[in-house]
């Protein structure tokens, strides 16, 4: 057993995987297994998958034929030993002490997870842009660990829904049987979110250790052109869990509010003729099965959001 | 089976313990056991309480290393096999009749706990003793009838204490009433005080003091200023154990909300001045989110309470500049009309009516909801 399995999806990525392989490799923790799992990719990436291996017995290769992050999320997971999980994606970099730091604070305050701080590296300006909604530190307490319940706003909106800035106890997911969503995007917010209300320990770590890589190319946003309809699977997917953990009634107006977040920031980025089929879907049905429909002016906290939703429902 | 057990957690208190031992041994109620939990301590109240189980056989000593109030709490009552059990601090001691008295009050009545006045005490130098009376009711009115708690959440508003009475062992056992375990916290009785509340369906309170409660000793937590956020951690886990079941949160929302707020601003005038201002924005933060979620409203306040828990929900920077920050230049005044006098002051200002004008919105959809 080791102290941190990384797991990490790879599908064609040659132009960035040596980047983000380097600085798994070199992190100031050694005691780690990097399992990298093969999306099926078309390009170079698996045989610089295994140069890698070549050189550091601690990596190890799982193909799988082309089935999504999440699908290959939860082969790394079958086969994890470390006492954490960390999920990086094959595009980002990271600092060398990322999984060392984030390693004791989660020992130190015996943490379900850890969430750690991280910022956007901008590929046409070739420079690093802080974020600061990716942990919104004014409504985390003061103290640790804390639960959901001690974040002061939407609690679906302190932390990203992605996987990649946390470390995850791996008993801690087993025994909430956490998994992956296998369909195409929005694959992670499912497991992000059902660990955020089942954690009873939960720790922050506010330094930047990751860098998120924008604007290399194709990423995920052609792919959800195909997937459009991705993210309300994982929304009715998220309901789903909060009322078999019998907290739905507490987390209504939050899960709504985000809901009508997650579903307008979806809509925004669609291109044409998928925009209008998903405005449809969204009026017609989705809206209404979300929840969304029908809640009074103050339900919504975001007033912005809710008169794109209002002149959308016109 | 033993009428009462009685549980002693015991920390670094041999000044005290003699006098504290002696007054439970020599209860006029003998069929007790006599449980004292020694939670690490590095002076000699172990080879005290050593002592006094040699001379008596009622007495069980359970011995462990520092693992904090609450932990050792659970060892004794896990230990416990009475009908009932009570609590006593070893630094404070109890009238010989105590447990004669509560225990028959109890059985008579068929009650989940019994509650007695107390008094508090402390000492000067020459050894005189100062005692003032604390009536849990403080209106007065509902002492020595059949009483509710689980179904009647007033009864937070009386004096919280864990030791001025007994409980029946079957409902701390039925419902695993225990207290938090967090090792360095305090204030580990308000979520044991929540529980015996919100699960006794039979209560009664006596408008007469058995208990003696010390209050001049240095090494009481409520004197420590270095620990900022124990209440707030504490509140946390009693904000969990009632959400446990959304009627039982329904019920008791308000009056969780009504106590912690009590015990916040406690915080504020027991911690160290280098950690006020963030405390300030802190509480402000949890009671803007507990007040948008519809957990209390304007009438479960008095007006004063009110005047100062929408500034400092609305304009935490301004409620410590004005009220936290000089308050001890204030406190040397003791001026006998300075609440009324900060509440005015409160109410004249713009962020006080501003504030109130932003929260009537929210409040109306609320009302609305509710209805619904």
């Amino acid at each position: 057993m080791c102290k941190v399995s990384v797991i990490i999806p790879v599908y064609n990525v040659e132009k960035y995987l040596r980047q983000c392989l380097d600085s798994v490799v070199h992190q100031t923790l050694k005691d780690i297994e990097i399992i990298c799992v093969d999306d099926g990719s078309s390009d170079s990436s698996v045989s610089i998958l295994e140069e890698y291996k070549k050189q550091d017995a601690r990596i190890q290769i799982i193909c799988q034929k082309n089935a999504g992050a999440g699908a290959a999320r939860n082969a790394g997971l079958r086969i994890a030993k470390g006492d954490y999980l960390s999920f990086l994606d094959s595009d980002d970099f990271f600092e060398p002490d990322m999984l060392e730091e984030a390693y004791q604070t989660a020992e130190t305050y015996q943490a379900d997870f850890v969430v750690f701080g991280s910022d956007q590296f901008h590929m046409d300006k070739q420079d690093f842009v802080s974020v600061s909604w990716v942990m919104r530190m004014k409504d985390i307490p003061p103290y640790m660990p804390f639960g959901y319940r001690q974040l002061t706003d939407n609690v679906f909106k302190t932390f990203v829904g992605w996987a990649w800035d946390k470390l995850y106890k791996r008993s801690f997911v087993l025994e909430h049987d956490l998994w992956f969503q296998e369909q195409r995007t929005s694959n992670d917010m499912l497991f992000v979110f059902s660990a955020l209300v089942t954690a009873k320990r939960i720790a922050v770590l506010n330094k930047v250790l990751a860098h998120q890589r924008r604007g290399g190319g194709a990423s995920l946003s052609v792919t959800r052109e195909k997937s459009w309809h991705c993210f309300y699977d994982a929304l009715t997917a998220l309901k789903q869990r909060l009322i078999s953990e019998g907290i739905f009634w507490e987390l209504e107006q939050d899960y709504v509010n985000y809901a009508l977040h997650f579903s307008l920031w979806n809509l925004n980025s669609l291109a044409e003729p998928t925009h209008t089929m998903l405005q449809e879907k969204l009026c017609g049905e989705w809206f209404e099965e979300l929840g969304i429909r029908g809640k009074p002016d103050g339900y919504f906290y975001n007033q912005k959001e809710y008169e794109q939703y209002l002149e959308l429902m016109k | 089976m033993t009428k009462v057990s009685i549980i002693l957690p015991i920390y670094n208190v041999a000044q005290y313990l003699r006098e504290c031992l002696d007054s439970v041994t020599r209860q006029t109620l003998h069929d007790i056991e006599i449980i004292c939990v020694n939670d690490g301590s590095t002076d000699e109240s172990l080879d005290i309480i050593n002592e006094y189980a040699k001379k008596d056989d009622r007495i069980v000593v359970i011995t462990g290393p520092n693992a904090g109030y609450g932990k050792a709490m659970n060892k004794g009552l896990d230990r416990a096999t009475g009908e009932y059990v009570g609590i006593v601090e070893p630094d404070d001691y109890v009238s010989l009749t105590m447990y004669e008295d509560l225990y028959d009050v109890a059985v008579r009545n068929d009650l989940d706990l019994v509650k007695a006045d107390f008094y508090r005490f402390s000492r000067n130098e020459k050894g005189d003793m100062n005692l003032s009376y604390v009536a849990i009711d403080s209106t007065k009115t509902r002492y020595h009838t059949l009483l509710h708690p689980c179904e009647d959440p007033s009864m937070i508003k009386f004096v919280m204490n864990t030791w001025s009475g007994i409980y029946r062992r079957d409902m701390l056992e039925q419902y695993h009433i225990r207290h938090h375990e967090t090792p360095g916290a305090s204030f580990q009785d308000n979520g044991f005080f929540f529980q015996t509340m919100i699960y006794a369906k039979r209560a009664m309170i006596i408008d007469r003091p058995y208990y003696r409660n010390r209050r001049d000793n240095p090494n009481s937590s409520v004197k420590n200023k270095e620990k900022v956020y124990c209440i707030n951690v504490e509140y946390d886990y009693i904000r969990d154990i009632l959400m446990q079941d959304e009627a039982v949160w329904n019920r008791f929302k308000v009056m969780f909300n009504w106590k912690k707020y009590h015990n916040c601003m406690f915080t504020i005038s027991r911690i160290a001045d280098e950690f006020k201002k963030e405390y300030v924005q802190r509480m402000s933060s949890e009671f803007r989110r507990a007040y948008s979620q519809g957990e209390f409203t304007k009438d479960d306040f008095t007006q004063l309470e009110w005047s100062r828990l929408s500034m400092i929900m609305e304009k935490p920077d301004e409620y410590y500049n004005q009220n936290v920050k000089n308050a001890a230049a204030a406190k040397k005044k003791k001026d006998p009309s300075s609440a009324q006098k900060e509440l005015e002051a409160i109410k004249n200002s713009t962020t006080y009516k501003v504030g109130k004008a932003i929260m009537k919105v929210p409040c109306a959809v609320k009302r609305r909801l509710t209805r619904k």
